[in-house]
């Protein structure tokens, strides 16, 4: 019996998306950046020089420098890791929750999925900058607040989708032979349906960084979310824009970076959509 | 004492059922279960692998019904062997066929791989990259892992071409298990089954002997499945009148060119020349025109 | 109606089809038969230009259009009118929210035609289907309806020749009888000229007057049908006849 060549041409290597390239890149770009602020970073993080304030762009000052005198090339890395790490364990958590409980829901069906969506319904009624407000007065305003209140409203989309994927993917008849072969519940969910389910989650996961960002910044923009000294993008933009007509660089380079972080995760969203789509086959 | 046997099955979708009232024994032989879409074949196929619970009736398996069974003894008696798209597409075939074993031992999936014809080579390989032969064959030996006594073939050879389909009809003809095939396809029967059950609309309509059915059929609707098919340089298939089936009486006689009054009330299943059959009007079915 | 010399598909270097001649007549069935990778759909939808990202080489003749050198207006004008594609499933190429009359009518007047509710429902009871079906959606229909309807649709649009790539092995043998019978009827009323591409051998022998043999990408027996399927020349054919039930 020989191998037919037919099967073996859709095993070479995709041409990998440019889309999706471009966007990688640049978030690992920014990422790096972010990262490596304490030694890139041409002046330490939060330093206020009162005498030097609102300096416009300048060879010494690329970005310039805000009201107290800081250097908003050096605040925007800082405040990078801020945005980005909120991004993180934003969709991290949101993706853990929804996904185990949009297994269960998608693979088991019957009352368990109902009970389950029924709370996804209570979760997602939850406007997210009402709920900050009240975190806020509970927790008080900070990197916390804004993590579990953009969490907590984030993970019920991520078990929808999970569910629907997995209830689907659970009528598959690999599911079915695993189920005749008296394979337990938990190792079909693990084995079969998480493993065929996650390239919808990935994409979406992907998509939503740049919105968390967003609304993590609208937050710090209201006062609700990260507070001073902590530098963060939107709350940089929200101290910059009362300036904007006369210290135009205070704002607009900290919204430059939320925009760019928000369409380089879009772009690796779009193009990750595109290459793991299986109904695209390359011939 | 049969291994699976079904009594009385009603399945449902919901509220409307697909399959009204099946009994039949999965005897030694070969047993086929001969339907086209629609006719609840698959259903009934879930059923008896314990994947769908009767509405009413039951499936027993041995002794037991199949809801107070021991299901560790049936997962391990019953398998079903599905068409080849039923592996999982990102694991390696390897893995898929140690899924059931204990120990996942190579030694006994290499020995499973020779027994259905593959080399075991193929281990690492994931399923689109083998042909549909090959991977049917990876279907067979999955199944086979646990030592089933008896295969639950649901269409095992309908997405293959037809010489790697005689290759695949060769070796399950081969394996020392007993079978139940549920299928469309009236020859692939003729290859598997001693005896055989027709169903239409969710009922069956004609069983015996699988010979006897499809050399003089005693049901119209045998009679016109068989006709339907063609034969290599024989006469263009027979078309029949198409219409859904009839909800009250016969659900055949909506289609049925003998349809008489009698059959607005619903044949009983009677005994004629060594078969059972569900039709008032048999007998002219058989003294009719012997069809080509 | 069809008529194609050294026709040679390649993708990159990879040749999938070489077929050095094919003719299909009016009122004429021609088959080419195969198993999967043989080449017989490619060699299909190179007929009509629908091939993406190949290389097609040779002289392809379809209803007097040079099918590789013709414009994309020709192309449409031939293309779902005077040659007809019939595929496995019609029903995943109609649109799900189009009722099957408007998705008719639509067609009819893209091509000059008048749309009538006379003509329309003359053309589906052509095929043996209730006009009522016109106020379907794709969804409620069944596989053998669906495919009677594309070739209702076909007929409608003044086909002359349709191209069908296994029309039937979609459905039950019941129906598939009904659609063969169907295209045997249009053949012998209207002279319509059929090119049908399948895997199942003994259908082929009761409907194609002439069948091409394809394996992996050449053209390894031609002829009439007759001749081919009882007492074939390449050891190839008689492997795919012996394995035919």
């Amino acid at each position: 019996m020989s191998v037919q060549t037919a099967p073996l041409r859709r095993t070479l290597p995709r041409v990998p998306d440019r889309f999706a390239a471009f966007g990688a890149v640049l978030i690992v770009l920014i990422t790096l950046a972010c990262l490596l602020a304490p030694w890139i970073a041409p002046y330490p993080d939060n330093e206020p020089r009162p005498l030097e304030g609102l300096l416009p762009p300048s060879s010494a000052h690329w970005f310039g420098t805000d009201m107290v005198g800081r250097d908003v090339f050096t605040q925007v890395l800082y405040g990078g890791r801020t945005s980005l790490a909120i991004a993180v364990v934003v969709l991290a958590a949101s993706a853990l929750a929804g996904v185990t409980l949009g297994m269960i829901a998608g693979y088991r069906g019957g009352w368990l999925r109902d009970v389950i969506m029924r709370v996804t319904d209570v979760f997602l009624a939850f406007p997210a900058l009402l709920l900050a407000v009240s975190l806020a007065a509970v927790l008080g305003a900070g990197v916390t607040t804004v993590i579990v209140a953009i969490a907590v409203t984030w993970w019920p989309w991520y078990a929808r989708l999970a569910a629907s994927v997995a209830a689907s993917v659970s009528t598959r008849p690999y599911v079915d032979a695993a189920r005749c072969l008296g394979v337990s519940t938990p190792k079909i969910i693990l084995r079969h349906v998480l493993p065929n389910s996650l390239t919808p989650v990935l994409v979406q996961v992907s998509m939503d960084a740049g919105g968390v960002i967003l609304i993590a910044a609208a937050l710090s923009y209201l006062g609700l979310g990260v507070l001073e000294p902590t530098a963060e993008w939107g709350l940089m933009v929200e101290q910059g824009q009362t300036l904007f007509t006369t210290n135009w660089w205070v704002v607009t380079f900290p919204g430059l970076a939320i925009m760019v972080t928000a369409f380089a995760f879009n772009m690796l969203g779009e193009g990750l959509r595109n290459a793991l789509d299986p109904r695209r086959t390359v011939r | 004492m049969t291994l699976l046997r079904a009594d009385n099955v009603v399945l449902s979708y919901g509220k409307r059922p697909v399959v009204h009232g099946v009994s039949l024994d999965v005897v030694p032989g070969g047993v086929g279960l001969i339907g086209e879409s629609g006719s609840g074949k698959t259903t009934l196929a879930r059923a008896f692998l314990g994947l769908l619970t009767p509405t009413s009736g039951s499936i027993w398996y041995g002794t037991h019904p199949l809801k107070n069974a021991d299901m560790k003894a049936f997962r391990r008696d019953v398998q079903p062997v599905f068409q080849a798209e039923s592996l999982d597409p990102r694991m390696r075939v390897g893995a898929s066929i140690a899924e059931a074993l204990k120990k996942p031992a190579q030694e006994r999936v290499a020995e499973l791989m020779k027994q259905v014809g593959l080399s075991p080579d193929l281990v690492i390989r994931r399923p689109h990259e083998l042909s549909g032969g090959q991977r049917q064959r990876v279907v067979i030996a999955r199944a086979l892992a646990v030592g089933p006594k008896l295969l639950i073939l649901d269409e095992p050879t309908s997405a293959l071409d037809v010489t790697v389909q005689a290759r695949i009809l060769d070796l399950l003809a081969g394996l020392d298990t007993e079978r139940l095939l549920i299928t469309h396809n009236l020859s692939v029967v003729g290859r598997l089954c001693r005896t055989s059950h027709v169903l239409f609309a969710g009922r069956v309509v004609e069983s015996g002997p699988t010979d006897t059915l499809l050399e003089r059929p005693s049901h119209p609707y045998t009679r016109a499945l068989r006709d339907a098919v063609p034969v290599l340089g024989g006469e263009p298939p027979a078309a029949g009148r198409s219409a859904p089936p009839a909800e009250t009486g016969c659900p055949f006689r909506s289609r049925c060119p003998l349809a008489v009054q009698e059959c607005e009330q619903p044949p009983p299943p009677r005994e004629v020349e060594g078969r059972t059959v569900a039709c008032h009007r048999a007998e002219e079915v058989l003294t009719g025109p012997a069809g080509r | 109606m069809i008529e194609v010399r050294d026709l040679e598909v390649r993708y990159g270097t990879r040749t999938v089809a070489k077929v050095p001649e094919l003719d299909v007549a009016a009122g004429e069935c021609v088959a080419i038969v195969g198993e999967s990778g043989s080449g017989k759909s490619t060699t299909l939808m190179s007929l009509l230009g629908l091939l993406e990202n190949a290389q097609v080489t040779g002289q392809i003749t379809v209803c007097g259009v040079d099918v590789r050198n013709a414009s994309p207006r020709e192309l449409r004008a031939i293309r779902g009118a005077r040659a007809a594609l019939v595929m496995q499933s019609p029903q995943s190429a109609l649109s799900p929210t189009t009722r099957l009359g408007s998705l008719m009518r639509a067609a009819l007047k893209l091509h000059g035609r008048a749309a009538t509710r006379a003509v329309m429902a003359a053309a589906v009871e052509a095929v043996m289907l209730d006009p009522a079906i016109l106020r379907s959606y794709p969804h409620e229909v069944s596989g053998g309806q669906a495919q009677r309807f594309a070739i209702a649709l076909a007929v409608a649009l003044g086909a002359e020749v349709i191209l069908a790539d296994e029309p039937t092995s979609a459905l039950d043998v019941t129906v598939q009888a009904e659609v063969v019978a169907l295209l045997r009827r249009l053949r012998a009323e209207r002279g319509l000229g059929l090119l049908l591409v399948s895997h199942d051998l003994a259908l082929v022998s009761t409907i194609a007057d002439r069948v091409l043999v394809m394996k992996e990408g050449d053209v390894v027996e031609s002829g009439p049908a007759a001749r081919v399927l009882s007492a074939p020349g390449h050891a190839y054919t008689r492997e795919l006849l012996e394995a035919t039930p």
